[in-house]
């Protein structure tokens, strides 16, 4: 992707867009994609879902125009002096940080204004919040697994093996984990584990080991580092990806995001998603077949199932059965609900059967 | 039983023997009894009803004389008494007036004339002069100087409350320096606690009455309140009207018919009512006739193939005629009655009559009345099987229906009218059977004409309906009974009978009530409204502008319109903003007859509906939607009648008229139409002054931030300043049926613009531009030039409340402010 001082330029390119526009005499104005769910397009190329055509322009024309953009200025100002200086802040400092700054109109309102702005300032700018040394407040999840690999870190080069130098915890994911270089692995493929109960029974009972699986922890809506080493993973390492999530609505949505990209960061799919990850369960079918313990839907469950039937993302045959299934027996599980077969089940029999059908072992 | 009915007879002795022992009560008990009826149930109240009382004397007599009334109102304090001093620049008044204007309770002329005046009962000023004689025990003073007269009159009066006999007990001449006039003083135990409500009313008072100087003097003023006039336009003059015919209840009804000196209905209508000519007079009488006579049913008279034959029915009537006459008449009724779809027994007797008189003329032969009768009874036999003597032997000869003799000839025709009126959901059996029970329930109508009045045929429909339910367990609802009543109804004729005279109705309670429903059902003008003197829109504006600084004013007068027989206009003003208190919720002005209502606000109607409409939609703030809305505003409403309403004689709160409220909502509505479109334009004045405020600040600092960023000079940001607050805005105005399109041009330039408005119903009186019907969608279009800082409006007329949708071109579209 870009460099720093490409990170830094980008963002005087757009100052200066804002200056010229200003010097002839017109009102200085932004545009973006629409960031709505109408407006992604799945892109041929590269397999995953992007923003289409349709934009949205931020004008000074108005009262609430003209103080985005007042604030989108003060934001640029201090990114570039960052990365001037070497310096990285988290999205929750800008935001705090915005209090100090001489101009009243320019503070942010709420956090959310001030992640909306640095979102709208990647797309605009084509660079990452990571090249502008920006961090989220969580970092990334855990990786268990038969990788070696070195990580920049601040205080220099480490090289970490993610097996047999870790703690129960696994290895931490980094804020960027394009500082990671990996070195070697014995990996046959990546799985992927929404709740951090899951994986802490796949850790206990060695199904890494036993099977040469890299256990990423997802924890609920992955962080961008999770997503971004996902597809490093695959593209680099050449490892089939697969994701182990609840069976309910919002879980799909989670494979989702880190299959086709999600909506807000749609102009990123192409560097976070991993088209080819694929959705190993719990499957509606699963529910009926190891007839697991279930809990009935809820409205908003059923809203979630039906608005995800019109979302582009899951317009596939398999979704649209595993979706109307679910539908029909009107039930859902959580992972965890295995345990109703023993605490081995998922470990000896779930999952090595469910990863047979799939020919990833 | 016997002693109840002997009750009933002597009832009216019985009344009347109570009010002689009514009038036996001294006038000062009578007083004493009723003064919070009449405004004087305190000290503080009694001042203010007193003040009220003899202003409103001084502007009626004044504006009688056609003089600009200057009245001058003083309050002081002697000893344990106040003294009230009422000057006005009248006619004055002569010794021979003075008892009856002052001095006799419930005296007056005003009582029973339709007319607006302020002084409505004749109660007011006598009650204030004898109230101030039963608390100070002084005489009235009263000072009169009748035009071009060198020395004034000076009166003491006082009132006999044995006899409720005015006494003057003095008589003198004197100097008065007013060149003609009245001037009455009072002394009175009083309080000024009431001393807000006084001003209140001396305020309000000069508000609806823009031509009126008023001065006031209470000892609580440093200086005297002085109220200028604001127009010399006196109000127009109303004349008195007759009652009109919606207006009169039964009672009063009774009266008239037993003192009018008509002897037919119609001239009594025509002389007694206004608005009813001969023609009014003719549609009430045949209404008349409706409930009184009731109608006569028509049926359909036999056609050819029907074995019932009107010809040879009235060829065997007819006697000793000869052959040839005899034909010709029988013939002659047949055509005639074979041209009409149904026929009623009177239609009957008149074509009889008609022909009889042809063939008369033509052969020689006398047709008398006998004749006739019998050729009308045998046709009529024909046409519905019944009439005449012979009905019995007609039907055992079994003539008319070889087949079932038992079927009555109605039946078909009932049948046909049943059918159609309950359309097609009901089976054919059911039909047969409602049209079988009604057709006998026809028959068993009294006389050969069927005569129904409404409320019977609905009754016999309805008595039909519950047979053929019972019997046949098929129902014929409510819609379909209605429908039925009005096939017939309609179907049915006026009966050609005169009306009784106008002596034997007053002497039939029920005939008189049968009068009373036709004139009440038939159509008739409004009164006429020149016995109102509205205070126009313009005056009612003026008045508001006059004692209230505010920033906004409108008004609204409505047309007249009828409660009771009684006309009444309603007017209502708003004033809005400048020096009106915010804080609290507005004022609301209330007058009666240009007289202000100033005591019982809560009960009032005017209050009922002011708190009933949502002035949230009018820009006004009201907690809950609902009651008394809040903002610096007054709401100002009069209601002109010849009658007004009150819930009280005090008259301090109007009673909730129906029609009254309507129209006093739609006169406020009305003029709050106004105020909101004058809040809303000023509000988007805020919103834009704001936006420029604001975009002023955050532009300036935004350009210091991209030049320091990007290490440029500050650009000169002066021209998107100019493109974002320069800008041309288009504005929509809609005021009833008239769209006004503003078009302002902030800009520094001149804009030639192309303005289209599409609206979903035809437009009318364009302001220029053009309009093309594009399938029921109309596209006006103007293409004004607007010089720089200037504005045009383009207006048209729209029925109906149509959709718009304005597109405007010429203009770069960020320059542009569309508020549609």
């Amino acid at each position: 992707m870009t460099t720093e001082s490409d990170a830094r330029d980008e963002l005087i390119d757009l100052a200066a867009d804002f200056y010229d526009q200003f010097a002839a005499g017109s009102i200085p104005e932004m545009t973006l994609p629409t960031r709505t769910k109408s407006n992604i397009e799945y892109d041929e190329e590269s397999g995953v879902w992007t923003y289409g055509d349709r934009t949205s322009t931020r004008s000074a024309n108005s009262v609430r125009g003209a103080r985005k953009l007042l604030k989108a200025a003060y934001t640029i100002e201090f990114l570039a002096n960052q990365l001037d200086d070497d310096r990285s802040s988290t999205l929750r400092e800008l935001y705090y940080l915005s209090e100090s700054w001489d101009n009243d109109e320019a503070q942010f309102n709420s956090q959310d204004e001030s992640n909306d702005l640095v979102e709208d300032l990647e797309i605009v700018t084509g660079v990452t919040r990571e090249d502008f040394h920006m961090r989220p407040e969580e970092s990334g999840a855990k990786v268990m697994g038969p990788l070696l690999l070195r990580e920049q870190t601040n205080r220099g080069e480490r090289e970490i093996h993610c097996q047999l130098d870790v703690g129960q915890g696994g290895y931490q994911i980094p804020n960027n984990p394009d500082t990671i270089e990996f070195l070697d692995n014995d990996a046959e493929f990546v799985l992927c584990v929404e709740t951090g109960g899951m994986r802490d029974r796949l850790v206990e009972n060695g199904f890494d080991e036993a099977h040469d699986a890299l256990v990423v922890h997802l924890g609920g809506q992955p962080a961008r580092a999770t997503r971004r080493l996902t597809k490093r993973f695959r593209d680099e390492l050449d490892l089939p990806v697969v994701v182990f999530t609840d069976g309910d609505p919002w879980s799909y949505r989670i494979y989702g995001s880190v299959a086709y990209g999600s909506i807000k960061s749609a102009h990123l799919s192409k560097y976070l998603a991993t088209p080819e990850a694929r959705f190993i369960g719990i499957q509606p079918e699963d529910i009926v077949e190891y007839d697991l313990p279930s809990d009935p839907l809820s409205d908003s469950d059923i809203n979630a199932l039906e608005s995800e039937l019109e979302d582009p993302r899951f317009q596939t045959d398999y979704w649209e059965e595993q979706i109307e299934l679910q539908l029909d027996i009107g039930k859902k599980s959580e992972q965890q609900s295995l345990a109703s077969r023993g605490l081995d089940f998922v470990t000896d029999t779930y999952l090595p059967e469910r990863l047979g059908e799939m020919g990833v072992i | 039983m016997t002693s109840f009915q002997s009750t009933i007879g002597d009832e009216e002795g019985i009344a009347e023997e109570l009010a002689e022992g009514q009038r036996e009560i001294s006038i000062a008990e009578f007083f004493e009894k009723n003064k919070h009826m009449l405004g004087f149930d305190s000290g503080a109240r009694g001042l203010v009803t007193a003040v009220k009382e003899a202003v409103d004397n001084a502007l009626d007599a004044t504006e009688e004389a056609g003089v600009l009334p200057d009245i001058y109102i003083e309050i002081e304090e002697v000893g344990d008494y106040y003294r009230l001093v009422i000057e006005d620049n009248g006619p004055g008044i002569t010794k021979e007036q003075l008892p009856k204007v002052f001095g006799k309770l419930l005296y007056g002329s005003r009582f029973h004339a339709r007319e607006q005046s302020r002084g409505q009962q004749g109660i007011g000023i006598s009650a204030a002069v004898l109230y101030s004689q039963l608390t100070s025990g002084q005489p009235a003073k009263i000072t009169s100087r009748p035009k071009g007269q060198s020395r004034a009159q000076y009166f003491e009066l006082i009132i006999d409350t044995d006899t409720n006999e005015p006494e003057i007990q003095a008589d003198e001449e004197t100097t008065w320096d007013r060149p003609h006039g009245t001037r009455i003083e009072l002394e009175m135990e009083a309080n000024m606690r009431a001393r807000q409500q006084l001003h209140d009313y001396v305020k309000h008072t000069a508000v609806v009455n823009p031509h009126a100087r008023l001065e006031l003097r209470e000892p609580g003023l440093d200086e005297p309140m002085k109220f200028e006039r604001a127009t010399d336009e006196l109000p127009a003059e109303t004349e008195e009207i007759r009652p009109h015919p919606h207006g009169v209840e039964l009672g009063t009804l009774i009266k008239m018919l037993e003192a009018t000196e008509s002897y037919s209905v119609s001239g009594f209508l025509q002389e007694e009512f206004t608005r009813v000519g001969k023609k009014t007079a003719d549609s009430v009488i045949d209404n008349f006739r409706d409930v009184y006579y009731g109608r006569e049913l028509s049926w359909s008279p036999p056609r050819a193939h029907d074995d019932r034959d009107i010809a040879s029915a009235v060829s065997e009537a007819v006697a000793n005629k000869g052959a040839e006459a005899t034909t010709a008449f029988a013939a002659g009724v047949a055509e005639t009655v074979g041209n009409n779809d149904r026929i009623t027994r009177s239609e009957l007797a008149d074509i009889v009559d008609n022909v009889a008189e042809t063939v008369e003329d033509d052969t020689g032969k006398t047709f008398g009345g006998t004749v006739r009768e019998n050729a009308v009874d045998a046709g009529w036999r024909a046409v519905t099987g019944r009439g005449g003597a012979d009905e019995e032997a007609a039907a055992s000869s079994g003539d008319g229906g070889a087949d079932d003799p038992e079927e009555s000839p109605l039946v078909p025709d009932v049948y046909a009218l049943v059918d159609e009126a309950t359309s097609t959901r009901k089976d054919d059996a059911a039909v047969q059977a409602m049209a079988e029970a009604l057709a006998r329930r026809f028959e068993n109508l009294d006389g050969d004409a069927f005569r129904t009045t409404r409320d019977d045929l609905e009754r016999r429909v309805a008595d039909a309906a519950s047979f053929v339910a019972e019997q046949h367990d098929a129902t014929v609802g409510e819609t379909a009974r209605e429908n039925v009543v009005a096939a017939f109804w309609s179907r049915a004729r006026t009966v050609p009978d005169d009306p009784p005279k106008v002596k034997s109705i007053a002497g039939d309670r029920d005939a008189a009530a049968d009068l009373l429903e036709a004139m009440r059902t038939t159509d008739i003008l409004a009164p006429p409204t020149g016995c109102l003197a509205p205070i126009t829109a313009e005056l009612v504006e003026a008045g508001l502008r006059k004692e209230y600084d505010a920033d906004f004013y409108a008004a609204a007068t409505r047309d007249a319109e009828v409660h009771g027989g009684d006309p009444f206009i309603v007017e209502a003003g708003i004033a809005y903003g400048g020096e009106i208190p915010a804080e609290a919720s507005v004022e609301l002005l209330r007058f009666a007859n240009r007289v202000p209502l100033v005591y019982q606000r809560g009960a009032c109607a005017t209050t009922d509906v002011i708190k009933q409409i949502g002035w949230r939609n009018y820009g006004l703030d009201q907690p809950g939607g609902s009651g008394m809305p809040n903002g610096p505003a007054v709401i100002s409403i009069h209601v002109a009648s010849t009658n007004v309403p009150f819930t009280s004689e005090s008259k301090d709160a109007l009673a909730n008229v129906p029609e009254i409220e309507d129209e006093i909502e739609l006169a406020v509505r009305e003029a709050a139409r106004e105020l909101e479109s004058f809040l809303s334009k000023r509000r988007s004045m805020q919103q834009r002054r704001e936006k420029q405020d604001v975009l002023g600040r955050i532009l300036p600092e935004m350009a210091d931030k991209v030049s320091e960023v990007t290490g440029r000079p500050r650009p000169d940001i002066d021209g998107a300043l100019a493109r974002i607050m320069n800008n041309v805005s288009v504005e929509r105005e809609v005021n009833g049926e008239a769209v006004t399109l503003t078009v302002e041009n902030h800009s520094d330039v001149n804009e030639e613009l192309e303005i289209t408005d599409i609206v979903s119903a035809e437009p009318t009186d364009l302001s220029d531009g053009t309009v093309v019907d594009m399938d029921g969608e109309w596209f006006v279009q103007w293409k004004p030039e607007v010089p720089s800082g200037d504005e045009r409006e383009l207006t048209y007329a729209v029925d109906g409340d149509p959709e718009f949708e304005v597109s405007v071109g010429g203009v770069e579209t960020e320059k542009l402010t569309v508020n549609d």
